[in-house]
């Protein structure tokens, strides 16, 4: 590419933009509605994510230990338990620990759990975390056959179903943002094909006078590229200004935490402009080619 | 030989035969009339020469090449080495005859220099000096059809192809544009041009290749014996 023609496509694109005002307004505005809807759902993903991670972080195993074991016995077990493979950690409650637990979780000072029950009923225990909370499962089986312990705790089937439940919700939301964004492809596509047919002629004499494709291309490509990330800053400020009041107001929603991390919704935002720049090529590309067929 | 047609048939996909096993020969600075009723194949032997359509048999070489072979990233290489008049002039509206004739240049990566002087060059050889800065809408169709000219002969071409440029034309006008493409031939640019006006081209003495049926009837040196 010629730098002097580079100041051609920049100014065909320009006039062409001018020319076709409403047009192109039309173009931005479809833009940015394709890029909110596809905003919010990465958005929405992305806190649902977040939420599943948190849900996932939080699945562990409680192993319960033999009453009678001594000091050693336990530091064996408690050995045995991190050489396994898939643990990340191994964490020692005394049973005088669980009760303060328990007793905090009834939230009552004045209700003395020690002094109603006589004595302390809990066993030790070890708080296990997995490195791949889908391993639970595993792990908890292979902890079960330490000798030692006789009880284990990971919330069974309730860690299954989770599972479950966050993969479909992955996998829905990606299908869900890959079909927008076919969508957006296709609008932009059909509004950059009625700016190119109402130029048509132009583009048959101008391949008749000999230029080359790409020539003709590099404006229509600086037009859609100027569209889609218009129609994408739009959208963005629109998304990260409600986005933003949102999370300033109420920092949860339903008792989930809101994603509010500044490096990672710079990158969704930034994403999304780079999106609506690559759907305005993609949508020029798709329109484009047949009118060069001559 | 600048264009050869050896054996050219062209089936439409619809079915419809356009052109019927035709070989025609056309010299550097000949000036050709492509004759012949509506659907004789005019217009599809007229947009092989651009390379617009191929044929579906036969070879076609202009200056030696074949169109049939050539690869599609050498097309525009190839129109830039002809100059096309069209009937309904084809200028683009919203541009002054110098931007007209200037856009010729551009599409083709010529330089700004080359541009400034060649322009006023071949507005001047029109017959248009004066009206560089018009619009096509302020122009008679005469002057239209002068732009296109203009535009056509802005590459310095080997060929000029006319397609019907007078027929959008008065009679007296359509003479000073017959004028105008001879003046342009008797300078060394090889001319074909389509046509239906027989009147015309019955006073020129110019060759006449016939055409009826996608094929060539008559190929005739002096047209006039023919009509």
């Amino acid at each position: 590419m010629k730098p002097r023609n580079l100041v051609y496509y920049f100014r065909e694109a320009l006039k062409s933009l001018r020319r076709n005002r409403l047009l192109s307004l039309a173009t931005i505005t479809t833009v940015a509605i394709c890029i909110l809807i596809l905003g919010l759902s990465v958005l929405a993903t992305l806190n649902a994510s977040n939420l599943v991670n948190r849900l996932e972080a939080d699945v562990e195993i409680i192993a319960f230990l033999d009453q009678d074991l001594s000091k050693y016995e336990i530091s064996d077990v408690r050995n045995e338990l991190i050489s396994m493979s898939g643990v990340k950690s191994v964490e020692f409650i005394s049973r005088d620990e669980a009760l303060q637990n328990l007793q905090k979780n009834f939230g009552q000072k004045e209700y003395n759990l020690k002094e109603t029950l006589g004595k302390n009923p809990l066993p030790h225990s070890f708080r296990i975390k997995g490195e791949d909370p889908r391993q639970t499962a595993g792990i908890a089986r292979k902890v079960t056959a330490v000798e030692g312990i006789y009880k284990v705790n990971y919330g069974r089937g309730m860690v299954e179903r989770l599972f479950s439940v966050t993969r479909w919700v992955r996998i829905i939301s990606i299908a869900f943002i890959v079909a927008l964004f076919f969508g957006a492809i296709f609008l932009i596509a059909t509004t950059i094909r009625l700016a190119i047919f109402a130029r048509r002629k132009e583009v048959y004499l101008m391949k008749l006078i000999g230029s080359t494709d790409w020539f003709i291309r590099w404006p229509f490509f600086i037009e859609g590229v100027f569209l889609g990330a218009m129609g994408a800053l739009l959208a963005i400020a629109v998304l990260a200004g409600s986005y933003g009041s949102l999370v300033g107001h109420f920092e949860t929603v339903f008792f989930l935490p809101l994603v509010n991390n500044p490096a990672i919704l710079g990158r969704v935002y930034l994403s999304l402009l780079a999106g609506g720049a690559v759907l305005g090529v993609l949508g020029t590309w798709i329109s484009l080619n047949r009118f060069l067929d001559v | 030989m600048l264009v050869q047609f050896y054996n050219v048939s062209k089936v439409y996909p619809n079915g419809v035969k356009a052109l019927d096993d035709i070989s025609l020969k056309i010299d550097r600075g000949e000036f050709v009339f492509l004759m012949g009723p509506s659907g004789a194949g005019k217009s599809t032997l007229v947009k092989m020469l651009f390379r617009e359509e191929l044929p579906t048999r036969g070879q076609i070489f202009l200056a030696s090449r074949s169109l049939i072979r050539m690869k599609r990233s050498d097309v525009p290489a190839l129109r830039r080495n002809m100059g096309i008049v069209f009937q309904d002039f084809k200028l683009l509206e919203n541009k002054t005859v110098s931007e007209n004739v200037a856009f010729a240049m551009e599409v083709t990566g010529a330089s700004p220099r080359d541009i400034r002087s060649r322009v006023p060059e071949v507005i001047q050889m029109v017959g248009l000096k004066g009206k560089d800065q018009s619009f096509p809408g302020e122009l008679s169709g005469g002057e239209q059809q002068r732009v296109g000219i203009a535009r056509a002969l802005a590459n310095r071409p080997l060929l000029v192809i006319a397609d019907e440029p007078t027929g959008n034309l008065d009679r007296d006008t359509s003479q000073e544009i017959m004028e105008l493409l001879f003046d342009i031939n008797r300078k060394g640019t090889t001319v074909v041009m389509a046509t239906h006006a027989r009147e015309l081209v019955k006073i020129a003495h110019r060759r006449v290749v016939m055409l009826e049926k996608g094929r060539v009837v008559e190929d005739n040196p002096d047209g006039e014996a023919l009509l």
